[in-house]
């Protein structure tokens, strides 16, 4: 498969040839664009399989995982079932983390939250969420998501590359390649990285969350970040100003023209188009990382954490921006959801920080009509066990790790809102009705994506690799 | 960048074909293997239809529904052929949902074939190369003085290629320099050569080239990347790891020459052999280098499991160039390799007395054993001390509680000390009368004095204090993790679809079944496995190996797909120079620096790398090799040709790994609230270190190297991709490693490169490229001095701001307005696509 392309948008003659005084550069560089076949890198575009009804995805990834009886698994039943034994029936002898396994009881913890119905499809949350129920009607719940991996690398491996173990590219990279880049100016591929505001355990992420894989490194995401420099080396030098910085390019890519006429390597072209593009990114990513043109408006509606460069919900503001330009994966994450104890104050903070936020950017990408043709996922790596794990009383225990199931919500881009799908047994321990797992998650957000995701295949080890590995079916009645 | 198989080579392949008689491994079993072996291959669990088509016995056998899919010499009563074409999308081979539907051109060759009478051969790389002769050229021509062009030459006559001329002097010292120690050449060098009119002036370079301590690093580079090396131990919690030494030896031994065989069977079992030595035991830190987990709710069996999956999957792409990754769950759907033979090959690693799952509650250096103590004579001489000192003091205070002891009545009567009071029991004790007082009473009596007494508490705290100064001389000696093996082996089990919890049948170490036989003279240990791999007559792992180096020196290996020489990889492009070099290669005793030397000196490496718009559309991927390989410089090389162009590169050989400039702020957004969230950057010498040296973490690795395609390092890796990216740009840029190396050129220009403008810019020039600029390169770079450097006096504030980035201090001799002119014209030079790539 051809891993380059062609951009519509190539350099301009202009930016080129201002300022540049070398008479064969000046031939050579003009030869050059002349050909319109300047070579990009950022993406090989293959055929869409369908009719595309996403865009673009911002996945609001929960790293830690939020305990779903806490926020959308409404469970009833269990407030009359405060300290029972966990039912072995329930349990069926299935593994445990080596944190809980040496416990004597596997107390039942009941959420201590309020639960309501909202939106008119009824969707439970709980009373940690007001905001994110105030879009119940975008959203589609999905309350038995499901994986194998017990601990947080593995888990958040797998829900980021569809296998646990280290190595293959991650959905974003896979979109990077499947897709390609419509932005110009930007990568297609962007990483958002917050840190909780309260006190927690903030559980460790891994560039390899968003790494290529065996995938061309070109389609490793992205890492934005708070501070001067948005993205890593974006800023001149103090001292190089940008008509010093641009006379310099201008040489550059006279001598690399010259150097192309003579020795023909269609690769000079690329690294000439690649120095232009670093040119253009060093005023399109701090243009967009500038949220000081933003009206009141918005951070209201973003709330008060907005104002906080870094936040979580600054960073849904990014998202945003990043969105209205055509960037193709922007992926959030937001740590401290690992709640083994002191979960109910633990929670509170986590949803303080990205509950307001969250529906924030549904609502916004709504007024801006960018709903439509954008996917939002909110969700971690796996959920959270209905016992407790140390101490339970009344108002406190701490929940391990629960692989079996969990919720998720996703909005916009072909998803269908309003409605719930799957369901849990009364200790939202296991799946009772259609399951999801990881890979038809994957899956789905492909086919809204117009890509079919056993068609998007890299060949690597002698073997045509996908995102979805062997597994995965689309789960139709999420669709819109 | 690279592209999988371009339909041209099918084409070409086809065109070849249809002159002659079809060859089974070139062009039937790629097309079987990629389209028909998932369902009809040797994986027995997902075969359909009884049917299998990887065995010529089993494929011409008639199936139960009555048919035969391959009637030898009969493609019209072959169901294969009729299944391949009709229409009917029940029926059609291979189903339409497989999206892999066959060309006409290829169901045309599977006729061809089954009318030749559908003869199989075993695959190619199964069966061990044999010497081939080495092509003579056609009537009228000279016959290449070395073999590996005499081959080249050969192929590329089929193709109607010619060889491009030998290239510059410069252009070629710069290429061997670069390719053999990872920097550039000095001025002098380069001079040296272009002026050598001498009979074996190439010889010369390779030589001292082969012969320098740098060639052991630039080597190492690529073995690190095979073997996953890194600072850290990956995963979630990722805490620091010390396997250097293993890295320092990788050094050493490639400068050394080890030869491969010997070089494999220490990686793997030096601790095995009859008494190891010291740097024989550290080689096997090859196989600790995987990634270990602490993460604190691990199940330690799931990663032991892990672990020694990984040994088999590295050493079988290393070695073997086989997947055996795809046979962790199931029988391999390509090739012949089962589940069995998985595990059967991974009870060879099972015996390691390591644990699932670090101890995090433990310092760094113990957390993960087994491990060597690298102690120095310093280190032993200073505990030895220590343990004497602690000894005496222990010998005292048994002195003195014999004598506390001895005359406890004594003591009693002169009178107990109340201040502090003893305890309420003590005093119970005391009240009693001595005959009433049971042992138990005396001893209550007895520890009371001794904790009253001041010699006796100073004495322990003395001690305490030696025990702790002999725990921390202990734990200030650099590890190095190791591999040994246990008493009594661990069971291994073939685990069903590869879950740690799912055992089923026992197996016990062998060799995989379709390869050659274990020899009978050696253990059935880890050391035995290391002599198979190794044995004359394996076809693979010379072949493997050769090609590895190839492709360190011409940017692709003769066969693309450097960890897959099975049925899915590619066919080499010249099976015959790889068979002749895998067999020269044992030959010479597996002498790596000789095949090396082989490869430089040869007129295909020498050729000049400038192409035509027509040579590029004759062979865009240079497959044929007439002309010269032109590719992007590694992470390391870049940084190391900035450093050593400055003058800045500090030179030393080996140590803990170092921490040079870093952006701010990457750790702690994704780190885990411990003391390793924050990255401490050296100073002095380590920031400008060798590049290998850096400190790779692998939750959060270098992003300048990652940026250039360095690889993750938490699995093997044989290729890495080449890519041309705006973050490139931007780190070359603006990344303070270059700022400074721009400026410490410029620096080096101003004070050595001349008087005059024109005479300063050839020198860098030729400094950096290793050749003259032309006059129109002279003048872009002229025009951007002058314009620069007004542009710097005008504003001199600027300048004070560029000259201050790194820590290095900038000439206060020089004006800095000039030296500020002149950083940006270094940068430019630093930044142009020649400097980067090797040409």
């Amino acid at each position: 498969m051809n891993t380059e392309r062609t951009i519509q948008e190539g350099l301009t003659r202009r930016q080129f040839l201002r300022g540049s005084t070398a008479g064969v550069g000046l031939a050579a560089l003009a030869t050059l664009l002349g050909a319109g076949s300047q070579r990009m890198l950022g993406g090989s575009p293959v055929p869409a399989h369908r009719l595309p009804r996403a865009r673009r995805v911002i996945w609001l990834t929960q790293a830690g995982a939020p305990s779903q009886l806490d926020l959308f698994d409404h469970k009833p039943g269990l407030k009359t079932r405060f300290r029972e034994e966990l039912p072995d029936s329930i349990r069926r002898g299935q593994r445990l983390t080596g944190m809980t396994s040496g416990q004597k009881n596997f107390p039942v913890a009941p959420s201590p939250f309020a639960f309501r119905q909202h939106g008119p499809g009824g969707t439970w949350f709980s009373e940690l969420l007001p905001h994110t129920a105030s879009v119940a009607d975008e959203l589609c719940v999905i309350r038995s998501l499901h994986t194998e991996a017990i601990n947080h690398d593995p888990a958040m491996t797998l829900l980021q590359t569809g296998s646990q173990v280290a190595g293959r590219p991650s959905l974003g990279s896979w979109l990077s390649y499947g897709l390609g880049s419509v932005n110009a100016n930007l990568p297609a591929f962007v990483v958002l990285i917050s840190r909780p505001s309260g006190p927690t355990n903030a559980q460790p992420l891994h560039e390899r969350m968003w790494g290529a894989g065996f995938l061309p490194s070109v389609h490793q995401g992205v890492r934005f970040s708070p501070g001067r420099d948005p993205v890593l080396f974006l800023s001149n030098p103090t001292g190089v100003t940008d008509d010093r910085r641009r006379g310099m390019l201008d040489d550059l890519q006279a001598l690399n023209a010259i150097k192309h006429a003579e020795w023909k390597d269609p690769e000079i072209e690329t690294r000439i188009a690649q120095y232009e593009l670093a040119y253009r990114m060093q005023a399109a990513v701090p243009e967009l990382a500038d949220l000081s043109g933003e009206p009141k408006s918005t951070f209201d509606l973003y709330g008060p954490e907005s104002t906080k460069p870094g936040s979580f919900a600054a960073n849904c503001i990014l998202a945003r921006r990043l969105a209205e330009r055509d960037v193709r994966f922007i992926q959030l994450y937001h740590r401290g959801w690992d709640q083994h104890d002191s979960l109910p104050s633990g929670i509170r903070h986590q949803c303080h920080d990205t509950d307001q936020a969250s529906a924030a950017l549904v609502k916004d990408l709504r007024q801006r009509g960018l709903l439509d043709d954008t996917l939002v996922i909110w969700g971690g790596e796996f959920g959270r066990t209905v016992f407790s794990q140390g101490t339970l009383s009344e108002t406190n225990f701490g929940r391990d790790h629960h692989p079996r199931c969990y919720s998720v919500w996703m909005a916009g881009g072909g998803i269908r809102g309003g409605i719930t799908h799957g369901e849990t047994d009364d200790f939202s321990y296991n799946v009772v009705r259609d399951p999801v797992h990881i890979h038809d998650l994957n899956a789905t957000l492909l086919h809204c994506l117009g890509m079919d995701h056993e068609r998007l295949t890299f060949r690597h080890q002698g073997r045509d690799f996908r995102l979805t590995d062997i597994h995965g079916n689309v789960v139709k009645e999420l669709l819109a | 960048m690279f592209r999988w198989l371009a339909p041209w080579f099918y084409a070409a392949t086809l065109l070849v074909a249809r002159a002659a008689r079809v060859d089974f491994n070139r062009d039937i079993r790629p097309v079987l293997s990629d389209t028909c072996f998932r369902c009809h291959g040797p994986d027995a669990g997902s075969r359909k239809a009884g049917l299998r088509l990887d065995q010529r016995e089993a494929a011409l056998t008639p199936l139960k529904s009555g048919s035969t899919a391959i009637v030898a010499g009969d493609p019209e009563r072959s169901a294969l052929i009729q299944r391949l074409q009709t229409t009917d999308p029940e029926e059609v081979m291979p189903p339409p949902d497989v999206h892999k539907p066959l060309t006409t051109a290829q169901v045309t060759l599977f006729r061809q074939w089954i009318t030749e009478g559908a003869e199989y051969a075993a695959h190619w790389a199964f069966i061990p190369p044999s010497r081939p002769a080495i092509p003579t050229p056609p009537s009228g021509e000279v016959a290449a003085a070395n073999p590996i062009d005499a081959f080249i030459r050969a192929q590329q006559a089929v193709h109607g290629l010619r060889p491009s001329p030998e290239a510059d002097r410069s252009t070629l010292i710069r290429r061997w320099t670069l390719d053999l120690t990872g920097l550039p050449p000095t001025p002098e060098e380069v001079r040296a050569f272009v002026e050598d009119r001498g009979p074996q002036a190439a010889e010369r370079v390779v030589d001292r080239l082969l012969a320098s301590p740098r060639f052991g690093e630039r080597m190492a580079s690529d073995w690190l990347d095979v073997a996953r090396f890194a600072d850290s131990n990956g995963y979630q919690v990722d805490r620091d790891r010390e396997l250097w030494a293993w890295r320092d030896w990788v050094i050493a031994a490639f400068n050394r020459n080890q030869p491969f065989d010997a070089f494999t069977v220490e990686q793997i079992a030096g601790d095995l052999l009859p008494q190891p030595t010291l740097e024989q035991r550290v080689a096997t830190g090859f196989h600790r280098n995987h990634m270990i987990n602490e993460e604190g709710g691990v199940i330690p069996e799931e990663f032991l499991a892990e672990y020694c999956a990984d040994r088999v999957e590295t050493t079988a792409t290393v070695w073997l160039g086989l997947t055996f990754n795809c046979a962790r769950c199931h029988d391999h759907k390509y090739d012949p390799v089962s589940q069995r033979d998985f595990y059967a090959l991974l009870a060879f690693f099972h015996n390691v007395p390591e644990q699932g799952v670090g101890d995090y509650g433990a310092n760094i250096r113990r957390s993960t054993p087994p491990f060597l103590k690298l102690a120095s004579l310093d280190d032993e001489a200073r505990i030895a001390g220590l343990q004497a000192t602690l000894a005496n003091g222990r010998a005292s205070l048994t002195n003195l509680d014999a004598a506390l002891a001895g005359d406890l009545l004594e003591w009693e009567h002169r009178g107990v000390p109340t201040n502090p009071a003893p305890a309420a029991e003590v005093l119970a004790a005391l009240a009693r009368t001595r005959d009433q007082r049971t042992p138990d009473d005396q001893q209550k009596i007895l520890e009371f004095r001794r904790s009253v007494s001041p010699e006796r508490v100073a004495l322990v705290r003395r001690i305490k204090e030696i025990e702790s100064a002999i725990n921390a001389a202990d734990l200030a000696i650099p590890v190095t993790l190791v591999m040994a093996e246990m008493e009594k082996p661990r069971p291994t089990f073939i685990l069903r679809r590869g879950a740690y919890d799912q055992p089923g049948e026992a197996v016990s170490a062998a060799t995989p079944e379709a390869l050659p036989g274990f020899p009978a003279d050696v253990p059935l240990n880890r050391l035995g496995l290391a002599r198979w791999l190794v044995s004359p007559g394996h076809p693979l792992t010379a072949r493997v190996t050769v090609n590895r180096f190839w492709q360190s020196f011409f940017g692709h290996g003769l066969v693309r797909t450097p960890g897959d020489f099975g049925s899915q990889g590619e066919w080499p492009t010249h099976p015959a120079l790889l068979d002749w070099l895998a067999t020269e290669f044992v030959d010479s005793g597996w002498d790596v620096k000789a095949l090396v030397r082989r490869m430089v000196l040869s007129a295909t490496y020498r050729q000049d790398s400038r192409t035509t718009p027509e040579a590029l559309a004759a062979d865009p991927e240079n497959r044929w090799l007439a002309r010269g390989a032109r590719f992007r410089l590694s992470a390391e090389a870049i940084r190391d040709q900035a450093l050593a162009l400055g003058g800045l590169m500090a030179g030393r050989v080996g140590g803990p790994s170092v921490k040079p400039y870093h952006p701010p702020g990457l750790y702690e957004q994704v780190v885990a609230g411990s003391s390793a969230n924050t990255y401490e950057q050296d100073h002095g010498e380590s920031l400008y270190r060798r590049t290998l040296y850096t400190y790779w973490k692998r939750s959060v690795p270098n992003p300048s190297l990652l940026m250039f395609d360095m690889p993750f390092r938490e699995t093997c890796t044989v290729r890495r991709s080449r890519t041309t990216t705006p973050l490139q740009a931007l780190n070359l840029l603006n990344d303070p490693t270059y700022v400074e190396a721009a400026r410490a050129l410029a620096q080096r220009i101003l004070r050595e490169g001349g008087e005059t403008a024109q005479a300063r810019l050839s020198a860098g020039f030729r400094w950096v490229t290793a050749r003259s600029p032309k006059p129109a390169e002279l003048a872009v770079l002229l025009s951007g001095l002058r314009r620069t450097e007004t542009s710097f006096r005008k504003n001199p504030s600027g300048a004070a701001e560029i000259l201050s980035v790194g820590e290095s201090r900038f000439d206060a001799g020089l004006d800095p307005a000039e030296l500020a002119a002149w950083t940006l014209v270094a940068s430019t030079l630093l930044n142009l696509d020649e400097t980067v790539t090797r040409e």
